[in-house]
C-alpha cells in the first residue's frame, strides 16, 4: 500500500531545474533507497517531501491527504520526520534534553518523554554522553541523537539523509540495527545515501536520480544493474567493457 | 547519587536560586545606602535589571536580537502618562494598561518582522525603535513633543518605590522562570538553537518567536511605566537608542542567557555607568569595548564565570 505518493514535481532555483518531473511512491513499512550522485536532487526533493521547501508544481499526497507545500512543522505533528546530513541539534542543551524537548515538541508529556529518552539512551549507546551538551558531542553521536529525535514519538515516514556519512563503522553499525530493528516493527524509512552495500542490505526498493530526474526505480538489485543508473555514477559505461559490474556498484 | 533526569531544569532552578539571592542582596542596599539622590540610582539599577531580563526573555533564551527593547519601555511609559492626562485613569489600571498596549505593539510588529531573522530582524527593530521615537518627539499636541509629560505617582516615598521596584523584578522573575521551566522554555531554546532543527521536529518557530517577542516587549512596557511614574515625567528619551545598547551590554556582560547575569549586569553596569560619569561622557565606549571583550572571550559573562567556580565547588 502506498503511504507516499509523489507525483510530477518539479523545483527550479533560477534557470535550474533541480528537481524536474520526479514521480515515485513510499509503500507502507518499506525502507526505500533514494540514490544519485552528487548533485543529482536528492535532498532537494527530501526537502520537497519535508516541508522545507515548496515544490513550482506536483504534488505529494500522503494516503488520501494533499500534503503539498504543508509547512515542516506540520509534518512533523503528522508524522513525517526528517533527519539532516548536517546533523540538528539544539547544541547548549544536553543530549537527554533533546530528546525530551523532541518528545515534547510531539506531544508527548514531559513524564513519558522522560520514560522514553531513557530507552532511546540506552539503546543508542549514548548513557556516557547523556549529559553533556549536545554541542560537544562527536558528529557521529549526534547523528545518534537525531535518529533518538526522529523516533522519541513514532514517526509515519523518516526521511533519513545520508545518515551514515563520515560516521565511525561502530555507530554506523548501531545506527544500521536500529533502522533493522524500526523496520521489523513496520516503520517505513526514506533512506538518501552514497554508502551502496549499506543501501543493499537495507532497502527493499530504490530510486535513482541524476540531474534532478528519476532515471530508473524498482526492485534494488535492478536499479544497480540499470544502464543509466551505472552511466551516471561512473561515465560512459563502454569504459567499463570487460566488467559485469562497475566496483563501486558491485554488490556483494 | 541520584540520577539527574532533566539537566535543564537543573541548572534553570540553580539560576533561580542565584538570582533570589542577588535581589536579596539588592534588597539590603538601601541599609548602606544613604541619600535620596544613592537611592535613585540604585532604583533605576532595578528598573534596568527588569528591562535586561525582558530583553534576554528575547535574546539570550530565543536568540531574537531586537534593537527596541528601550522603544518598548518608551510605549509603555507614554500608555500610563497619556491615559493619566487625558482620561485620569488611575495607575493601578494605567500600569497593567502599559503590559497590555505594549504587548499588542509587540504582535503587530512581531507580524512583520518575525518571518526575518539575523540582521533583518534586527533592522528592523531598530527603524521601528527610531519611528516611534520620531513620532513621539514630533507629536507636540498630543505628547508635548521633547517636553515631556507629567506622571502621577504611586508614591513620594523614595525608599518605597526603591520596593515596589523590587517587588516587580521578582514578580517578572518568578514569571520567567515559570515559563521557562516548562514546554516553552524548551521550545525557545530549540528556535535559539537550530531554527531549521526546531521546525523538523515539529516545533511552529514563528509562533514561539511571537510569544517570546509580545512577551519581552510587555516587560518593558512595565518597567517603562513604573519608570515613568518614579521619576513623573515622560519624554522620548526613554528610549533612545543609547538606552537600548545600555540594556544590550548589561546582558553580554552580565550573562546572556541567564536569569542571575540579566539581573547582575543590570545592576553593574548601571551602577559602573554612574560611577563613570565623574570622567566625562565616556560610558558607552567603556561599555562597547566591555561587551566585545566579554563576547569573544567570555561568552558566558560574569555570571558564567561565577556559575562555573560554583558548580565546579559543588561537584
Amino acid at each position: 500500500m502506498s503511504l507516499l505518493t509523489i507525483e510530477g514535481l518539479f523545483a527550479h532555483f533560477g534557470g535550474v531545474a533541480a528537481v524536474d518531473n520526479v514521480s515515485f511512491d513510499l509503500r507502507q513499512g518499506e525502507i526505500l533507497g533514494l540514490i544519485g550522485p552528487n548533485g543529482s536532487g536528492k535532498t532537494t526533493v527530501l526537502n520537497l517531501l519535508s516541508g522545507f521547501l515548496t515544490p513550482d508544481a506536483g504534488q505529494v499526497r500522503m494516503r488520501d491527504e494533499n500534503i503539498t507545500g504543508m509547512s515542516a512543522d506540520r509534518l512533523a505533528q503528522r508524522g513525517v520526520l526528517r533527519m539532516f546530513q548536517m546533523t540538528r541539534v539544539f547544541t547548549r542543551m544536553s543530549a537527554f534534553d533533546n530528546l525530551l524537548t523532541a518528545g515534547m515538541a510531539r506531544g508527548l508529556s514531559e513524564s513519558e518523554s522522560t520514560r522514553r529518552a531513557h530507552a532511546l539512551i540506552e539503546e543508542l549507546t549514548l548513557e556516557p554522553v547523556q549529559y553533556l551538551n549536545a554541542g560537544q558531542l562527536s558528529g557521529g553521536q549526534r547523528k545518534l541523537l537525531e535518529f533518538g529525535m526522529c523516533f522519541i514519538e513514532p514517526p509515519l515516514i523518516a526521511m533519513l539523509d545520508e545518515p551514515f556519512a563520515a560516521v565511525h563503522p561502530v555507530m554506523r553499525d548501531v545506527m544500521a540495527k536500529f533502522i533493522r530493528a524500526r523496520h521489523a516493527q513496520g516503520f517505513t524509512f526514506l533512506l538518501v545515501s552514497h554508502d551502496m552495500p549499506i543501501i543493499v542490505d537495507l532497502c527493499q526498493r530504490a530510486v535513482c536520480m541524476n540531474a534532478g530526474r528519476v532515471i530508473a526505480a524498482g526492485e534494488i538489485r535492478s536499479v544497480l544493474q540499470n544502464h543509466d543508473v551505472i552511466e551516471a555514477y561512473l561515465g560512459d559505461s563502454e569504459t567499463h567493457s570487460g566488467q559485469d559490474h562497475p566496483p563501486a556498484l558491485e554488490v556483494h | 547519587m541520584k540520577p539527574i533526569h532533566n539537566l535543564w531544569q537543573e541548572r534553570l532552578r540553580f539560576d533561580m536560586r542565584a538570582a533570589l539571592v542577588i535581589i536579596a542582596l539588592i534588597g539590603l542596599l538601601p541599609a548602606v545606602v544613604y541619600g535620596p539622590y544613592a537611592l535613585g540610582i540604585i532604583l533605576v539599577s532595578v528598573y534596568f535589571a527588569i528591562l535586561a531580563l525582558g530583553w534576554n526573555l528575547l535574546a539570550g533564551y530565543t536568540g531574537q536580537f531586537s534593537l527596541a527593547p528601550a522603544a518598548f519601555a518608551m510605549i509603555g511609559a507614554y500608555t500610563t502618562a497619556l491615559l493619566d492626562h487625558y482620561w485620569q485613569v488611575p495607575l493601578a489600571l494605567g500600569i497593567p494598561a502599559a503590559i497590555v498596549v505594549t504587548a499588542l505593539f509587540g504582535l503587530m510588529l512581531g507580524k512583520l518582522v518575525l518571518n526575518l531573522s539575523g540582521p533583518y530582524l534586527s533592522l528592523t527593530t531598530l527603524a521601528f525603535a527610531e519611528i516611534a521615537r520620531v513620532v513621539i518627539g514630533n507629536s507636540h499636541e498630543f505628547t508635548r513633543g521633547d517636553q515631556g509629560m507629567h506622571v502621577a505617582t504611586l508614591t513620594d516615598n523614595r525608599l518605597a518605590y526603591y520596593y515596589i521596584f523590587l517587588f516587580a523584578l521578582v514578580v517578572v522573575l518568578a514569571c520567567i522562570y515559570w515559563l521557562l521551566k516548562g514546554k516553552l522554555g524548551r521550545f525557545m531554546m530549540a528556535v535559539r538553537d537550530d531554527p531549521v532543527g526546531a521546525e523538523s521536529r515539529g516545533i511552529n518557530v514563528v509562533r514561539i518567536k511571537m510569544i517570546a517577542f509580545c512577551i519581552s516587549c510587555s516587560i518593558c512596557g512595565l518597567a517603562g511605566s513604573l519608570y515613568g511614574t518614579f521619576s513623573q515625567l515622560v519624554s522620548p528619551e526613554l528610549g533612545l537608542l543609547q538606552q537600548t545598547g545600555l540594556i544590550l551590554s548589561m546582558v553580554v556582560i552580565g550573562g546572556m542567557g541567564s536569569l542571575s547575569g540579566a539581573i547582575l549586569g543590570g545592576v553593574l553596569i548601571y551602577l559602573g555607568s554612574e560611577w563613570l560619569r565623574g570622567f566625562g561622557d565616556i560610558q558607552m565606549i567603556v561599555f562597547a569595548l566591555l561587551v566585545i571583550v566579554f563576547a569573544r572571550y567570555i561568552p558566558g559573562g560574569l555570571w558564567g564565570m561565577v556559575a562555573a567556580r560554583l558548580q565546579g565547588r559543588r561537584s
